[in-house]
Formats: C-alpha cells, structure tokens, sequence
C-alpha cells in the first residue's frame, strides 16, 4: 500500500525474494549449460540459449501455477505468494528471450518476414502431429506479455480488478498452449522422451494440487449452519479462534472472516478489494488485519483501510454467548463501523 | 495474405499507442488516477508498454473522467 505509485514496491522481503528467484534462475542456466556442453558438446551458443531459457521458463510456470493451491492446503507456502508477480515478470522474460531468440535462429535467414514465416514456414494447420507447434508457443507469449505489462497495481485500479483477474487467469490456456508447444515440439524435432515426461509428471502434479485445493475449500463452503436465533447463525466455539487470527465461514455463498482482536471479535468480508486475497488466511498486524497475499489492510472495526488509503470491505455483527460465537450473515455496507463482542 | 493483413492492422494499432503514450502522460493520466500524482519516473517508464497495448481503455476512462468533472 502507498500513496503514489513507485516503478516497483520493493521492501525487504520483496528484496529477499527476488534475490532468491535471480539465484535460483542463475544456477539452473548454469547447471543447463554446464551439463549441455558436457553431454552434447557440438550444440551451438543459440541452441543452448533457446533450450536453457525455454526449460527454465517452463519450470519457473509450474512454480506460478503451484503456489496458489499450495497456500490454500497450507499456509507455510504463504511467503511464496507475497511477490508471485515478480516470479511471473521473471517466466516472461525467459519466455521472450526464447521466443525472440527462436524466431531469429529460425525465421530469419529468409526473404519472408520472421514473424509471417513463423506462421507460414510450416502450413500443417490440419493434421495434429506436423501441427505448427512455434505458433502456439507465440500465443502463450503473447498471453505472458499482457500479464507482464499489466503487473502493476496502476493496472489493476485501471482496468479494475475484475478484468485484470480475468486478464491473468489467461495463464492456465497459456499454459494449454505450452504444454501443446513443446509437445508437438518434441514429437517433431526430438526422440528422447525425457520432457515429455518431464512435462508430464509436471502437469499431473499440477492438475492433482488444483483438485485437492478445490475439494478442501469446497468442504468450507458446504458446511452447514443450521442454529438460528434472531437472524444469526451459530458458527462456532469462541476459543477456536487464536488470537490476532481469523476462521472464515461461507454463508448464503459469502465468505466472512471472524477475526479474535483484543479481546473481541470482528466480522468482515473476507474478499480483499486488492486482488482479492482471503483476508481471513491473514492475521491482524499493527492493529489492522492484514491480507496475506499482498499486505493491504483494514480495521477490524470499520472494514476500512487506514487513512490515507480508501478499501472498504464490509462488515458483519457477531455476539458471544456462553462462548458460542453467532454471527449474522447479512453485510452492512462497505465501512460501517461495528463494535464487535465482547469476548 | 489474412496474416499480413493482420500482423499490419496490429502494427497500426500499436503505432497509434506509441503516440498515445506523451499524450497520455501530458493531459489525461491525473484525471484517470489520483494515486498517479508524485509517482517517480520509474512508474511512467514501466507503465508504458500497457498504455500503447491499452490505449482504447485509458482514452475512454479518460473521456469519462472529464464529462463527470464538468458534471460536476
């Protein structure tokens, strides 16, 4: 959160992050070269540079795409979160230089222009197995590209954070398109199968995380409340909820996060207004509950970001009696001030 | 012949963002964004391959800022 916008809202961890990312980065493109010219010593420098950077890129997508399920199974992968968007910056640069670096190897040397013999060299476009297999690696950079360009707070303000979340959801038919590129990839230039089931190990653990962090967040949204009393829900023992720490309850399809503070309980939407992070995956940090995902915050008490900043989520009452927690599923709006239960 | 058509009528697009881009930051990007004032010339030069790509977007967020303004 700031009140101007910086080129990039670095702080420590950010810090800490992508010094991580450039050391990791950097011992797989030496590891990958050290080993090409070991095992293949004729492969030219643009060789290894399209397989280093592609590969990389590869396995940098399949961390992105894992993270979000691995935060919902458990909160220890929370930190890998913080700075994704660097993470994804990273992916599409690699992706580039192979992408720019394969269209000079391969498109070129011609008469024609790189970018039409890159559609036009092979004409397959019927048959699955010749299918032009560098197109559909064009269009998930193409994807890559407007994630990346896009990958500033203005942006999301901008083109509002239902459009940019939809914008980067374009990531898994980006990743559809990988997947078919280096496939076909394979299929047509290679015969060693050890990326095929590379490849394919990575998907099937993909596919398997997205499913069980599907089915653990479907069991919270189908849990039953069937106390009522005056319009609230009994949800739960005050004392499962740790201090500074939130349960979240899904009611008539709203999530709401009951957070413990001082002493009291607070009820709010559980949807940060940022990039709709769970608010109620976080804790509360200098008085403010802060979203996990990215560091905005709100007043328990409010829903309201701290001046200067503007978010409001809404609130909820909650009551406590003999240590049962009730809550009423029905919003105030955005920013109403609620005095939460005594405790 | 279709992919020359379109690989032009995409260089045309991005051509008319790339002079979109001092237009954008010289009149229209204070009444689009608040949080913009003050922002350090980092945040200009990062922002703006999204403005030649998304130009259409901005200019109509724009146009509607200033009728609300003189709405207002």
């Amino acid at each position: 959160m700031s009140t101007a916008y910086s080129a990039v809202g670095w702080n420590r961890q950010k810090k800490i992050y992508d010094g991580w990312i450039a050391a990791f980065c950097i011992s797989y493109l030496a590891l990958f070269i050290s080993l090409t010219l070991l095992f293949n010593s004729e492969a030219t420098f643009e060789t290894i540079l399209i397989r280093s950077t592609s590969t990389l890129a590869v396995l940098l997508l399949h961390i992105i795409l894992s993270i979000g399920p691995l935060t919902r199974l458990n909160k220890k992968f929370m930190p890998l979160l913080y700075n994704r968007r660097h993470l994804g910056v990273t992916m599409f640069s690699f992706s580039a230089v192979h992408g720019i670096f394969g269209i000079i190897q391969f498109h070129s040397l011609s008469n024609t222009n790189p970018l039409l013999s890159l559609f036009l060299s092979n004409t397959n476009y019927g048959s699955i197995p010749a299918f032009p297999f560098q197109a559909l690696g064009f269009f998930a950079l193409i994807i890559f590209f407007l994630m990346a360009i896009t990958s500033h707070d203005f942006w999301l303000h901008n083109l509002s954070p239902i459009v940019w979340k939809t914008l980067h959801m374009f990531v898994y038919a980006a990743y559809i398109l990988v997947v078919m590129h280096v496939m076909l990839g394979v299929i047509q230039y290679e015969k060693n199968p050890v990326f095929v089931l590379i490849l394919f190990t990575g998907s099937a653990s993909l596919i398997i995380l997205h499913l069980l962090a599907g089915l653990k967040e479907r069991k919270i949204d189908k849990m039953k409340f069937k106390l009522q009393e005056d319009g609230f829900v009994y949800v739960c023992e005050a004392d499962e909820i740790e201090d500074s720490r939130a349960k979240i309850f899904c009611i008539d399809q709203e999530r709401i996060a009951v957070y413990r503070h001082e002493q009291k309980l607070y009820a709010i939407h559980n949807v940060c207004k940022h990039q709709g992070g769970p608010l109620g995956e976080g804790k509360i940090v200098d008085g403010c509950i802060t979203c996990p995902w990215h560091g905005y915050q709100y007043l328990p008490h409010n829903g309201q970001s701290p001046p200067p900043f503007k978010e409001r989520v809404s609130t909820y009452d909650v009551r406590v009696n003999h240590n049962k927690v009730w809550l009423n599923p029905i919003a105030f709006a955005e920013g109403t001030e609620r005095e939460g239960a005594l405790l | 012949m279709i992919i020359s058509v379109i690989l032009i009528i995409a260089l045309i697009y991005l051509l008319i963002g790339v002079l979109f881009v001092p237009f954008f930051y010289a009149k229209c990007i204070r009444h689009i964004d608040e949080t913009a004032k003050g922002s350090s010339i980092g945040f200009y030069i990062i922002i703006s391959p999204g403005v030649i790509v998304f130009w259409p977007v901005l200019l109509r967020k724009w146009r509607k800022a200033l009728k609300e303004q003189a709405y207002e």
